[in-house]
């Protein structure tokens, strides 16, 4: 690991999903935002949202994608933690599964009624259409 | 002299069937320990994780916000998430939970109507149910070894529960593994979540000056309910392992026994066997005393 790269960990109940060295910029969506955190940047500790997450190793020119439902993030001393309840990299992301919880979900918010079951319903939306999104770019 | 040969060896070929069945059940388990006490470690990752951060607010003296997981309510009722299995054939393994459980509701004096019951396997379940008590949820067959998204479902009825006030305070009763041989009852307190005791795990925890984006407030609303979660499930990992742990124990001693009773038997067959020989000769010689 060099000065201007960090040490990025994606950490979920399933163990370590994506463990990367060398990156050099990583691009998060927190609640407030997009964040791009780079090496060296303050320690900070910052909500994600449902969202993507991007790592990119300019050096050697990889970029890799990433889905994650939630969580949070931690930076300090050059190591990013991402700690999530689920966590995909996209290559990984079975996007036929992906598009029939998203059928699922949406019927399940047409024909639902009480207000517990329609947000359920409508994380669950959001979780389809991140995968989706992350896996196919659209 | 009671049973006839026959008997004897009929029960002979039984108990053996037995001791096959009992001993590949033992193997089966003791498979099923070894892989999710595998997968209990990758978790472990992810629970240290959780754990620093939640330390590293509470040291910051983010404490009691309201509105959040750590407020602490007047416990008007309270909530008891009860691991038990869905199958029998494990030891005591059940038995000592259960006992354990109506021994807490002894000496906290709580009457069925103050004790609400989420219970995880079958047994737990049909045995509050028959004693009364409210069973407010029940689960069943969890697999060998749980997923985190398999157990979301309960997890997060459990934090919504809590929020709706179903119940004011959870403890979560289980059997937690200590080692092959030797599981504990475990009840812990888990909502409201408290951070007072709380240390930084062995790699040091979190020591920087974080900033938060975007207020303190907000990552704690994000932070305690994944926590909360993240302690159900390992609490659930941790009963599957001393689950398996208990019935590759049992399967062991079942398997063990049949040996013993085998080997009586085959002595009392073997005892039969003499026997019927010696009165075949005594009868022959007999016959040709009777001869001569």
């Amino acid at each position: 690991m060099n000065e201007h790269s960090l040490h990025v960990k994606v950490v979920t109940p399933n163990g370590v999903v994506f463990d990367y060295e060398t990156a050099t910029l990583v691009v998060l969506s927190t609640t407030g935002g997009e964040v791009g955190v780079m090496a060296n940047h303050a320690p900070i500790i910052s909500a994600l949202k449902v969202s993507e997450v991007k790592i990119v190793d300019e050096a050697n020119g990889v970029e890799e994608r990433l889905a994650v439902s939630g969580g949070f993030a931690e930076f300090s001393s050059n190591v990013l933690t991402v700690v999530s309840d689920a966590a995909e990299r996209a290559a990984d992301i079975d996007v036929t599964r992906a598009e029939s919880a998203k059928e699922r979900a949406e019927r399940r918010l047409a024909e639902e009624s009480s207000v517990r079951d329609v947000e359920r319903a409508q994380v669950a939306l959001l979780r389809a259409v991140n995968r989706i999104h992350v896996a196919t770019g659209k | 002299m009671a049973a006839s040969l026959q008997d004897i060896q009929r029960r002979i070929a039984s108990t053996k069937k037995t001791r096959q069945i009992t001993s590949a059940m033992q193997m089966v388990s003791t498979a099923k320990l070894s892989q999710i006490q595998r997968h209990g470690g990758s978790y472990t990752t992810y629970a240290n994780a959780l754990h620093d951060v939640v330390a590293h607010l509470a040291n910051a003296h983010i404490n009691n916000v309201s509105g959040t997981l750590l407020e602490q309510r007047d416990v008007k009722k309270v909530g008891f998430l009860v691991i038990s299995s869905d199958r029998g054939l494990v030891g005591g393994y059940n038995s000592t939970l259960l006992k354990g459980m109506m021994a807490v509701i002894e000496e906290r004096q709580l009457t069925p109507d103050q004790v609400v019951i989420l219970a995880v396997g079958g047994n737990a379940s049909d045995f509050f149910k028959k004693r009364g008590f409210n069973v407010a949820y029940e689960y069943r067959g969890v697999s060998d070894v749980p997923t985190f998204n398999e157990v979301r479902e309960i997890v997060k009825t459990v934090t919504t529960m809590y929020d709706n006030e179903v119940f004011d305070e959870l403890t979560v009763a289980y059997q937690h593994f200590v080692s092959r041989i030797q599981n504990d009852l475990r009840l812990e307190k888990m909502l409201p979540v408290t951070t007072d005791d709380m240390e930084p795990t062995e790699e040091g925890g979190l020591k920087a000056d974080y900033e938060m984006d975007p207020s303190p407030e907000q990552i704690l609303g994000v932070v305690l309910p994944q926590y909360a979660e993240s302690l159900v499930y390992g609490a659930i990992l941790d009963a599957k392992t001393a689950e398996h742990a208990a019935s590759a124990n049992a399967m062991s001693s079942a398997t063990d026994n049949a040996k013993e009773v085998i080997n009586t038997l085959e002595l009392q067959f073997n005892r039969a066997r003499q026997s019927a020989i010696t009165t075949e000769i005594t009868e022959i010689t007999g016959g040709m005393a009777a001869l001569d």
